[in-house]
């Protein structure tokens, strides 16, 4: 009886390992003397912050209950009264994930991938040159307005069904991984073009326009002017990139799409269901573009499920089975942490002595602040996914000083170069977990890819960018 | 009587796991569960990787842990084990049952053959997996390091065989490991059954640190001598000095199945320090099959 008891409380132990390590750190670091440069509300917002990046990277406990630690902690640590925490908790970025979530379902369960698959077909034909930019573009476009995951649900069946339905008298690592990477990244690199595109540019938005004293903010049209080149480029450059990662063994896939084809001809005429889907997010789309900064994108997002549920597109028992409720919660709380890192000197703490630490280099090359705010993002998103970088990371690297406005974009394009790792994104890890791509492919065409990323990140900074806000007359 | 075996992939290996499995089962006449865990995605994308595997299936592609339980359904039926009405493998039939995925199909004896399928850490999942259902024996693959096995040893409520570099066309003996713990009768008699199975002699082993053998370490031998007597099994014993673990893994050389009984040790000082079933498990070359009282 002892034994078991025993038993069950190493298993625990061997369990629960990091979460003992980062409570014990919490513990330690609580009762150590704070530093005097920073307040002891901003110490105290220091130390719930490394423990909340540390349980989701870690995940020793279930993400929904990082959000409830976040709000226990606020109030407990005496950072916030509890009434402003619950305030902090929702924001309109909050609503928009919400609001895209639930899209995001209802777009999916109209099977619209069978109609995205004839008519990719119809523009590419089955040579493989054409078929991967296809991919790459297709996924990335969608993606820059429906989101990444939307895209990744839709894309991905059609890949690995023309995969499957490949010639198979002899291997073809390079096609197979040619055409799920295509799709992977093609929608990781469409996903940065609008804020729709992904909840962390949602994110970005709203830390932007808490953080900025003046007023700067970015409406979806302004976001869409900035960011759209870095698609334009990343199509390119992934496209080329990619065939010289993986030089296919093939020159065209005619059986596959063959067959692809006749698997997707049994869905008929596109049905009255698929059109209004189409139509209400094309609605939804108009209003992000015009109606942004009067109701804010959240309000539009969720208008937009609720539209998809009163027109009969899916119905609440689908919607609520297949949204992952625990991710909204994680992101309230940690959207409502950047809230009290900014309002208690943590951000600008941090973000001072992280350029600190870069030495006289930033004050000669501004250039420097932008690469280590892209290294930072870059290496966490690869680490915690995107959205969970930016928001965490966001608050400091919006104080990290030069352009909020530049630092913003930076941050939230750069945490899409999860390239690395499974772990970055859906896409990512389906197409690893399937057996089809080794985690060093990852490794073949992402170093390729990142640094192309970067370089193209760094010329919209230098050039493009001071020319669009000079032009648009932005402010 | 209740077996789960954990498979890691389509490989070789995998293979000769459920070979071993199936065989051995047969002889427990017990019902057999193969289990498979996947990969956990990050919580944070969790959502966005079920609503793309959701889509997946709708074009008939499945999570890849179903395509591994499918290979397996394969290798078994190869074996011979389902019965006739099995009409294949239709992964349409899998059904959530207590935090995994479970597709269960009768076999030939009676009993059923259960496909499992988990994601995440394996020892947690196992752990999770003996919860829920309980089972007499473990069946798993060389795990990637010995910290691991000594984990599967400890914190699996059940006896724990670890299939090591196990060869399908090689003649294995029985190595039975007989001291004076609790679970060396019960050691015995799943040796006698294995060896029934495999036609296997058995080579008993009395293994004293001094020369001086203990009462209780005599008495285990005469009985373990006694049992397979009765149970008309080729064997021979033998009364051993020197280190038992090394002892052990001299005898057992390469083509023995080792069987012995697990440590009723503290589980503190156990989780601290191993103890000698573990650490000849994770010395091991064989199979090993380590015995719960």
């Amino acid at each position: 009886m002892l034994n078991d008891f025993i038993r069950a409380s190493l298993l625990w132990i061997y369990q629960k390992k990091w979460l003992l390590l980062i409570v014990l750190f919490g513990v330690v670091a609580y009762w150590l003397p704070y530093p005097d440069s920073i307040s002891v509300r901003g110490y105290r917002t220091l130390i719930l912050s490394v423990m909340v990046i540390a349980l989701i990277i870690t995940e020793p406990v279930p993400l929904p209950a990082v959000a409830i630690f976040i709000a226990v902690l606020e109030v407990s640590f005496r950072i916030a009264p509890a009434g402003e925490v619950a305030k902090s908790f929702m924001s309109d970025s909050v609503f928009f994930i919400m609001g895209s979530l639930m899209m995001a379902v209802a777009i999916v369960h109209q099977g619209l991938d069978t109609r995205l698959a004839l008519g990719l077909i119809r523009l590419t034909g089955n040579n493989i040159n054409r078929i991967v930019f296809g991919f790459v573009g297709i996924s990335a476009l969608l993606s820059s307005f429906v989101g990444e995951h939307t895209v990744v649900a839709m894309m991905l069946p059609v890949g690995m069904t023309l995969i499957r339905f490949s010639p198979s008298h002899r291997p073809i690592p390079n096609m197979t991984a040619l055409l799920l990477f295509a799709i992977a990244f093609g929608s990781r690199v469409g996903s940065v073009g609008t804020p729709s595109g992904g909840a962390r540019n949602a994110i970005m938005v709203e830390y932007l326009r808490n953080s900025t004293t003046d007023g700067t903010t970015l409406s979806y049209l302004h976001w869409l002017i900035m960011a759209y080149p870095m698609v334009i480029l990343g199509i390119i450059s992934t496209t080329l990139l990619l065939k010289m990662a993986f030089k296919p063994e093939y020159d065209n896939l005619d059986t596959a799409i063959r067959k692809l084809k006749i698997q997707v001809a049994h869905k008929g005429r596109i049905k009255g269901k698929e059109i209004l889907t189409i139509v209400i997010f094309f609605i939804i789309f108009l209003c992000w573009l015009t109606l942004n900064e009067r109701i804010g994108m959240g309000i539009i997002a969720i208008g937009g499920a609720f539209l998809y549920m009163a027109t009969g597109v899916i119905d609440w028992k689908e919607i609520s089975k297949n949204t992952n409720w625990g991710i909204i919660l994680l992101f309230a709380g940690a959207i409502s942490l950047g809230v009290q890192m900014r309002d208690a000197g943590t951000a600008t703490w941090i973000g001072e002595h992280i350029i600190a630490a870069t030495g006289p280099l930033t004050d000669r090359y501004e250039s420097i602040r932008y690469l280590v705010d892209i290294f930072l993002t870059t290496t966490f998103a690869n680490i915690m996914s995107s959205a969970g970088t930016v928001a965490v990371l966001g608050p400091v690297t919006l104080h990290m000083g030069g352009n909020p406005l530049y630092m913003a974009l930076t941050t939230a394009i750069s945490s899409s170069f999860g390239y690395f790792t499974v772990f970055a994104a859906p896409a990512c890890m389906i197409i690893y977990s399937s057996g089809l791509v080794k985690a060093s492919d990852f490794l073949k065409a992402g170093w390729r890819l990142g640094i192309a990323s970067v370089l193209s990140l760094m010329i919209l900074y230098k050039f493009y960018w001071p020319m669009a806000i000079v032009l648009t007359n932005f402010k | 009587m209740r077996f789960l075996v954990a498979i890691k992939d389509t490989s070789e290996e995998s293979k000769n796991i459920l070979q071993i499995a199936v065989q051995i089962a047969k002889g427990f006449s017990a019902n057999l569960s193969v289990i498979f865990c996947g990969q956990k995605s990050r919580a944070i994308i969790e959502g966005q990787v079920a609503l793309t595997r959701l889509s997946l299936s709708e074009w008939n592609i499945y999570h890849p842990g179903i395509e591994v339980l499918r290979w397996a359904f394969e290798t078994i039926n190869g074996f011979g084990v389902f019965s006739d009405n099995v009409l294949g493998f239709d992964p349409a039939f899998f059904s959530e049952n207590l935090g995994r995925l479970r597709l269960i199909l009768p076999d030939k004896s009676g009993s059923y053959v259960r496909l499992l399928l988990r994601e995440g850490d394996l020892v947690s999942e196992l752990h999770k997996e003996t919860q829920v259902r309980s089972y007499n024996i473990a069946i798993i693959g060389n795990p990637e390091n010995k910290k691991k096995i000594h984990q599967y040893a400890q914190f699996l409520n059940t006896s724990v065989f670890i299939i090591k570099n196990f060869n399908p066309t090689w003649n294995y003996r029985i190595l039975l490991c007989v001291d004076d713990s609790e679970a060396t009768k019960r050691a015995v008699i799943f040796a006698a059954i294995i060896s029934k199975q495999f036609d296997a002699p058995i080579h008993a082993i009395t293994v004293s640190k001094t020369k001086r053998f203990g009462q209780n370490y005599r008495d285990a031998s005469r009985w373990a001598e006694k049992y397979l007597h009765r149970k008309g099994i080729p064997y021979h014993v033998s009364l051993l000095t020197g280190n038992p673990v090394n002892t052990i893994l001299r005898e057992a050389a390469l083509d023995h199945i080792i069987v012995m009984g697990k440590s009723n040790n503290n589980e503190l000082i156990k989780f601290i320090s191993g103890s000698k079933p573990i650490h000849t498990a994770q010395k091991s070359q064989t199979p090993i099959l380590l015995v719960k009282s």
